[in-house]
C-alpha cells in the first residue's frame, strides 16, 4: 500500500476511536432527561470534539476511498471495531468477558468478510 | 435495561438503514452523477435527501441515549448490524444481488451480536439497574 493510503488509513482509524470514546464520555449518566441532559451535554467540550472528529473522518474516508476500491475500504474498516474495544477497555475500564470478546471479534470479522465479497 | 438496549438499538439500526435507503434514492434521482452545481441542485431538489439528513439527526440522538448507559465496545460493535440490514433492504428495494461471502459475512454479524446480547444479559442478573 502507497504510504499515503497507509496515513489516511491510521487517520481514519484515530478519528473514528476518539469520536466514540468522546460521544461515550459525553454521554456519561446523571446530567438530567430529555433537553436538559442535551443542554448539559453542549456545556461541555466532548459532544463538540465528537461531532469534530465526526467531520474529520467524512473527509478522510472520502480521500481514502478515493484510492482504495470500497469493498477494501469496508474490509480495513472492520478494524475500528477492535480499536473501539481496546480503546474502551483502557479509558473506559470496560469489561472484556470471554463471551463480550467473541462477540466483538465475529462481528469485526463479518463486517470484514462482507468487505471480502463486495 | 434489557428493554432499553433492544428498543435503543432497534430505533437506532432503522434509522441508519432508512438514512442509507435514502442516499441511494437521492443518488438515483439525482442521475447522471457530475462533478458539478447542477448535480447539486438536483441533490438539492430531491426530498430524500432531507429523509435522510433526518434519519441521520434520529441516529444521533438514539446513539447518545445508548451510550448513557451501554459501554462503547460492544455497543459500536453491535451498530453493525446496519451492514446486514442495509444489505438485505438492498436486494429487496433495489434488486441488487448479494455474494455468497456477504451472506457469510451477515451471519458473522448476527452471531456476533447475539454472543454480545447473551453476555448482556448475564452481566446483568445480579443487581439489574433498570
Amino acid at each position: 500500500m502507497p504510504a499515503t493510503v497507509v496515513l489516511l488509513w491510521l487517520a481514519n482509524i484515530v478519528l473514528d476511536t476518539f469520536g466514540q470514546l468522546s460521544f461515550k464520555a459525553a454521554a456519561a449518566p446523571a446530567l438530567g432527561v430529555g433537553l436538559a441532559r442535551w443542554k448539559a451535554m453542549a456545556h461541555k467540550p466532548w459532544i463538540w470534539i465528537g461531532v469534530g472528529c465526526y467531520i474529520g473522518e467524512f473527509l478522510v474516508w472520502l480521500a481514502f476511498l478515493s484510492l482504495v476500491p470500497l469493498s477494501e475500504g469496508v474490509l480495513l474498516g472492520s478494524i475500528n471495531i477492535v480499536a473501539v474495544m481496546v480503546a474502551g477497555r483502557i479509558f473506559f475500564a470496560e469489561k472484556f468477558s470471554p463471551l463480550r470478546t467473541v462477540g466483538i471479534l465475529l462481528v469485526a470479522s463479518g463486517v470484514a468478510v462482507v468487505g471480502l465479497g463486495g | 435495561m434489557r428493554r432499553f438496549y433492544l428498543i435503543g438499538f432497534l430505533v437506532l439500526v432503522c434509522f441508519d438503514t432508512f438514512a442509507q435507503v435514502c442516499f441511494k434514492l437521492t443518488a438515483n434521482h439525482a442521475l447522471p452523477p457530475e462533478a458539478n452545481l447542477a448535480w447539486v441542485l438536483r441533490v438539492a431538489s430531491s426530498p430524500w435527501v432531507y429523509a435522510a439528513i433526518a434519519c441521520y439527526i434520529g441516529a444521533f440522538i438514539t446513539w447518545m441515549a445508548l451510550l448513557e448507559h451501554a459501554p462503547i465496545g460492544p455497543a459500536f460493535a453491535a451498530s453493525h448490524l446496519e451492514v446486514v440490514s442495509v444489505l438485505a433492504l438492498s436486494v429487496v428495494i433495489f434488486n441488487e444481488r448479494i455474494s455468497a461471502a456477504q451472506l457469510i459475512g451477515s451471519a458473522l454479524i448476527i452471531a456476533g451480536i447475539v454472543c454480545l446480547a447473551i453476555s448482556e444479559t448475564d452481566a446483568e442478573k445480579p443487581p439489574a439497574d433498570a
